[in-house]
């Protein structure tokens, strides 16, 4: 192995250490969330709402649910760790290291990508247990979730190093993610709203990759596919660039 | 040549000009003081030299590599032991060493080694499954120490490295620096302890308000500043000579 990957893989480890040691909290604490998702809208409300295009609503509502699990893990991994270690000074041994802004940023996105593809198979697996769930498309499936799990990644980067307490990075979940993601259409079709509501959520960036998820697993979805993942693709690779830009130039990293 | 400085300015985004114009040389193999009173610019001048600050203007190059240029390589020599604590808290003390070396790029095999070999040194072996969490503080800080030399630094930046730690550390501490100064590994000591520098430093130089203001031997710096001890030199640079002990024990008599 060359130094630069001994480098990046330390890096790597160092941000998977960390969440796996609070596991009940970073991985436990979500499939939770997720299993009572299934257990409320899913079994209980679900049994008295019909098809929705066709697809049973519990089976409708789970490819939103993988996709909320993936995004929600890989931002609050993101944020909260490089804030935590930001505060306590414990990045400096990083930053002092001669690890190159790339390998800084990508060991920091990937810690939270694999956060939440691991909440995000759990969540999977769980489900498929309750219910049969199809992969129809797996060709925009993984693509659109890897690009989902990636952006969130970089948005977690984005607001961990912008963050300068934890009620910032709690407001940027709270008040922002969540909304966003809970009015995409995780647990409704957004044809079914009235006006203006449906016009609304289609300026929600989440309700197309929603959307694409949607697509992959069940087969239908409500917006352009091509062009969704076009969209998708171009908003992950501009967050990565402000993100690289901000580690070359240590905005808010070094002083 | 170690450590070369030139025309080192650095002002914060509070407007705060920490260094105005430092220059400084320091020759490899050798034992540098840094002395100030706080707020001087030395751990500024320190973190412009590890890249956690970015200078506003001027150069650093550490054995010939340029610190902002070529940060990778200049970052690559440098061991810091900074004043305050900052360990992750997420790791055990082994963990801490391991992970650090790996991120200067050293093969796992070295590391377990180099791990195993500075948790002795350091008396840390009982504590290395701990969380850095648990630690004393004496602990904390002789882990921060064995984390700075853990990748074999050509260069050793030890930023007051002994505030608040216990007689037997500081001592344990002398030695060690002194036997890999020996073996020849360059040493930048800021302290504020004058005995500390007086006896383990070659040179020294006194830095306030940013600027370097005398360089030299303690005797070179007494001659200066024409009193009899380093720590007078000292009490002269920040105007408080009145605290001198040979006016005190004149005053007495």
């Amino acid at each position: 192995m060359s130094a630069t990957q001994i480098r990046f893989f330390s890096l790597l480890r160092r941000e998977l250490n960390r969440f796996f040691k609070i596991k009940r909290q970073t991985l436990g604490a979500p499939l939770l969330e997720t299993f009572l998702y299934i257990s409320v809208f899913g079994a209980a409300l679900g049994s008295r709402i019909d098809k929705l295009h066709g697809i049973d609503y519990v089976v409708f509502i789970v490819p939103g649910l993988i996709l909320m699990a993936w995004a929600i893990n890989a931002f609050s991994n993101n944020s909260s760790s490089i804030l935590q270690q930001n505060f306590q000074r414990a990045i400096d041994d990083q930053l002092s290291s001669p690890a190159s802004a790339l390998e800084l940023l990508l060991a920091f996105s990937f810690g939270g990508f694999l956060r939440g593809m691991i909440v995000a198979i759990l969540t999977f697996s769980a489900a498929s247990v309750l219910v049969d769930i199809p992969v129809e498309h797996a060709l925009v499936l993984l693509p659109a979730l890897f690009l989902v799990g990636f952006f969130f990644a970089q948005l977690g980067v984005l607001i961990g190093v912008r963050a300068e307490q934890f009620d910032d990075v709690s407001f940027a979940q709270t008040f922002v993610l969540q909304p966003l993601i809970f009015l995409g259409g995780v647990f409704y079709s957004a044809t079914l709203l009235p006006e203006p509501f449906e016009t609304i959520t289609q300026f929600n960036p989440v309700y197309y990759m929603i959307g694409l998820v949607r697509y992959g697993f069940l087969g239908y979805s409500e917006a352009d596919v091509g062009l969704s993942l076009a969209f998708l693709s171009l908003a992950t690779f501009a967050l990565f660039a402000v993100n690289y830009r901000l580690f070359a130039t240590g905005y808010k990293l070094r002083a | 040549m170690a450590l070369q400085i030139a025309d080192l300015s650095k002002r914060y985004s509070t407007g705060t000009e920490a260094l105005r114009g430092v220059s400084l040389e320091i020759e490899a193999g050798e034992f540098f003081g840094l002395l100030g009173p706080n707020g001087a610019g030395k751990s500024t001048l320190i973190h412009c030299t590890t890249g956690l600050a970015r200078p506003t203007a001027g150069t650093i190059r550490v054995f010939g590599h340029d610190a902002v240029e070529d940060g990778s390589e200049a970052r690559l020599a440098v061991g810091l032991a900074p004043q305050d604590v900052n360990l992750d808290w997420f790791l055990t003390a082994a963990e801490t060493l391991d992970y650090h070396a790996g991120y200067f790029g050293m093969p796992r095999r070295e590391r377990r080694e180099r791990t195993k070999e500075l948790l002795d040194v350091f008396s840390l072996t009982a504590k290395k499954d701990e969380s850095t969490r648990t630690l004393s503080g004496g602990m904390k800080r002789r882990l921060i120490l064995a984390r700075a030399l853990m990748h074999r630094p050509r260069l050793l930046i030890l930023d007051e490295p002994t505030a608040g730690v216990d007689v037997e550390l500081r001592l344990e501490l002398w030695q060690y620096v002194q036997r890999i100064n020996a073996e020849g590994t360059t040493i930048l000591l800021t302290t504020h302890y004058l005995e500390e520098a007086e006896q383990l430093c070659d040179r020294i130089a006194f830095i306030n308000g940013g600027q370097i203001v005398a360089e030299g031997t303690s005797h070179d710096l007494a001659a200066e500043f024409g009193v009899a001890s380093l720590e007078d030199a000292y009490l002269e640079l920040v105007g408080r000579n009145e605290l001198s002990r040979a006016r005190i024990v004149d005053v007495a008599q």
